[in-house]
């Protein structure tokens, strides 16, 4: 095996491994458009925190 | 502490809210573009040491609300208790502004009022005296300029210094009975008395709104119902050329040129190493994701152009000019404005139709927005029309407008199926100043977009190219394909029983069907496929600006006519949109029912539409009907077939729900 297939196993894995991982962690997120500039402000991203009742449940419990 | 950014909608709370807290949330010049609430700390230069969150609301003309989102506003302010609440004015229309600021007076909460868009009003010559409206109004008010961060500091510094105190209203509603819709109208024109009682004393206008500006007459062209849709026809058509024909390809051939050379670069690298390393990285990866990002310059452009349309507030006027004919076929006036949207992204597109107020007018928006093709389409379009058609304009726009042809003609399924009557509905929707478009936002809202595509590009399409590469490489017995046993390969064998479906629509291939098929993880996923499977490292010719080797090279490797090929690109078009807009269908229909009614109708449209484009066109062009025309035939009727069971099934349900009398009721069910 030379050197540039050894490099080149390595590049190939690594573009994998991120790309992956990349996509797991945003997944993690709760984004469901990779790379969305608006992901964060998206309301089906937000329906579960803040579209609608979410946060104003959560600033009632912050105020009890 | 928590501050809470309310106004009616286009006064510019999203860009204020983007200005005070570093966010980048999506703006544009009318109302109805925020649909949910979002909220973020602010920055330190306005906040100090204190942790101060900003809470962006969408727009509200009250607090009785109208629609959905409005409902969210009036809900927050009214149950979550804000610490202050920053009412952004629209300067230049101060009476229809301060109708909900005096309501927002009555809660209590203290409220700090934003006379935004002031630079507007200085140049037309409008004057309002700030400290003259802060004493009839009880609350402090400062002029802003959200673009331009004018009045900022100050604002949120009083705003802060406030929280925690109780505001007197200077207005307070008359114990009345809410239910009485005579005693509610007479209170809201009491209070709008009261608001241009004061407008009178603090407003001094150059031009009075009931005098007809030159504006106002360009408005009446634009908003014609036979010229506003002429001029909305030539202004789409000059973007997709500029974009896909001109200046986009241009662009290209740049980034294409290095694209090769640096995939060159690394295939002559690899020479000694395995073939599968090499077609793993070089074709795969590199080639794949390449072909993808080659097409960038053509998306940023269009983003770019759509951005500046955006801005100068034509956008508005076109969803002025679409209120009618949406109406008629049986959606709202409103169903523009996620069309529009859908240009951009099929996902807020789907999400902005909760500014519907109607449930079914909603849902049936939703189902068919989609059929507009979204950004990530656009390498799609651009590959075909640039590999078939010499790259002319005519086939975006074609595209587009099918797209628009094919919203109406659902709708109209839609309406049938339901039992839908047409009924007068109300749209009003406030048309925006022109302005000249921002440069700097169109090229901030265009990188935003290319970010976006490049990062897309470089997981989930790269993902799926190395996927679709190694499918492609063995076949089920994890041995290397040898070359002209290509159909045995793991990616054959899954693709080809789809292709068999897709014979009579003259691309029955399994390498079109397996692109089609990864199409709907993410739709540039079509090309990146056919990059891969064709082994076609570069679609732009640096040379020529068009597909690499000539279209007939093109169409002899892929097996395409001009006709096939655009029978395949409608099909990959009007089909079902991406897993995640489906999701988004999905939340947003909340029906089983309607979701796979919604997956079944595109499917059916993309079928029927690639299968007459396939037939009529080939019967045009060389005189006779093309292979399959039979099957094809009887798969289309079987879908018109399950249309009609479906629609009858659906009205049953709804005389039995509505039926009155229970005798005739009752003898129907035995009958």
């Amino acid at each position: 095996m030379n050197a540039a297939t050894v490099i080149a196993v390595i590049v190939t894995a690594a573009i994998l491994f991120f790309a992956a991982r990349y996509i797991y962690k945003e997944k993690k997120k709760g984004k469901a458009c990779i790379g969305c500039p608006y992901a964060d402000s998206c309301p089906r991203h937000r329906q579960s925190e803040t579209a609608c009742c979410g946060s104003i449940e959560q600033h009632k419990a912050d105020l009890r | 502490m928590r501050i809470a950014f309310a106004g009616n909608p286009n006064s510019g709370k999203t860009t204020m809210y983007n200005a005070l807290t570093g966010r980048n949330e999506k703006i544009g010049n009318w109302g109805g573009v925020t649909v949910g609430s979002k909220e973020f700390q602010l920055k330190k230069e306005f906040a100090g040491d204190k942790e101060v969150i900003a809470v962006d609301l969408p727009g509200a003309y009250s607090m009785s609300p109208f629609t959905p989102e409005e409902g969210i506003t009036s809900e927050y302010v009214r149950t979550a208790n804000p610490d202050a609440i920053v009412n952004i004015v629209d300067a230049t229309n101060l009476s229809r502004s301060l109708f909900f600021t005096t309501q927002l007076l009555e809660l209590g909460i203290p409220v700090v009022v934003a006379l935004n868009k002031t630079d507007i009003n200085e140049k037309e010559g409008t004057k309002i005296d700030a400290k003259k409206l802060s004493a009839k109004l009880n609350c402090p008010v400062f002029e802003t300029v959200s673009t331009e961060n004018k009045g900022l500091a100050e604002m949120i510094d009083k705003a802060i210094s406030l929280a925690g105190t109780s505001q007197t209203a200077p207005y307070l509603q008359a114990d009345i009975d809410l239910h009485d819709k005579n005693a509610v109208d007479a209170e809201d024109r009491k209070r709008y008395s009261f608001v241009n009682g004061i407008v009178s004393e603090v407003e001094t206008r150059k031009t009075l709104s009931a005098e007809t500006t030159s504006a106002d007459k360009l408005d009446g062209v634009l908003t014609n119902p036979v010229a506003g849709i002429l001029v909305f026809a030539l202004v789409m058509w000059g973007v997709f050329w500029v974009s896909q024909a001109w200046l986009g390809p241009l662009v290209a051939d740049w980034l294409v040129g290095w694209i090769e050379t640096f995939q060159g670069w690394v295939a002559g690298q690899l020479e000694n190493s395995p073939a599968i390393l090499s077609a793993l990285l070089a074709d795969g990866i590199v080639g794949g994701v390449g072909a993808v990002v080659g097409f960038l310059p053509l998306v940023m452009v269009m983003y770019f152009l759509i951005a500046l349309l955006e801005d100068c507030g034509y956008m508005a006027r076109v969803s002025a000019v679409m209120d009618p004919i949406f109406k008629r076929v049986g959606l709202s006036g409103k169903s523009v404005i996620p069309v529009v949207i859908g240009t951009g992204c099929g996902i807020p597109a789907i999400m902005a139709c909760r500014t519907i107020r109607d449930e079914r007018e909603r849902r049936a928006t939703s189902m068919l927005t989609t059929f507009i093709p979204c950004g990530a389409k656009i390498p799609v379009i651009a590959l075909f029309a640039g590999a078939f058609f010499n790259g002319a304009g005519w086939v975006s726009t074609l595209s587009y407008f099918m797209g628009l042809l094919l919203i109406f003609l659902g709708a109209l399924l839609i309406k049938g199926i339901t039992g839908y009557k047409y009924r007068k509905s109300f749209f009003i929707m406030e048309l925006p100043k022109w302005k000249a478009p921002s440069l700097k936002f169109a090229f901030r809202s265009m990188m935003e977009r290319a970010k976006a595509y490049i990062i897309k590009a470089a997981t989930i399409i790269l993902i799926c190219n190395t996927v679709v590469q190694i499918m492609q490489t063995f076949d089920w017995h994890f041995q290397v394909v040898e070359e002209g046993a290509e159909n045995t390969s793991i990616l054959a064998s899954i693709a080809s029983p789809f292709a068999i479906l897709l014979i009579p629509l003259g691309f029955g291939v399994w390498q079109l069907a397996a692109a089609a098929i990864t199409g709907f993880i993410a739709k540039e996923n079509v090309v990146g496929t056919l990059a891969v499977v064709y082994a076609l490292t570069s679609f732009i010719d640096t040379e020529e600006l068009a597909m690499t080797g000539g279209a007939n090279t093109v169409a002899a490797t892929m097996g395409l006519t001009s006709v096939t090929a655009l029978a395949y690109l409608f099909f990959n078009l009007y089909t079902p949109p991406c897993f995640a807009a489906i999701g988004a269908m999905n939340s947003e229909m909340k029906s089983r029912g309607w979701l796979w009614g919604a997956i079944g109708l595109q499917l059916g449209t993309g079928y029927t539409i690639a299968f007459l484009v396939n037939q009529f066109g080939t019967l045009f062009t060389e005189g006779h009907l093309a292979a399959g025309f039979v099957p094809g035939l009887i798969a289309v009727l079987c879908m018109v077939a399950a249309v009609v069971l479906i629609g009858r099934k659906v009205r049953a349900h709804f005389d039995e729900q509505y039926q009155l009398h229970k005798a005739s009721k009752a003898a129907k069910a035995t009958a």
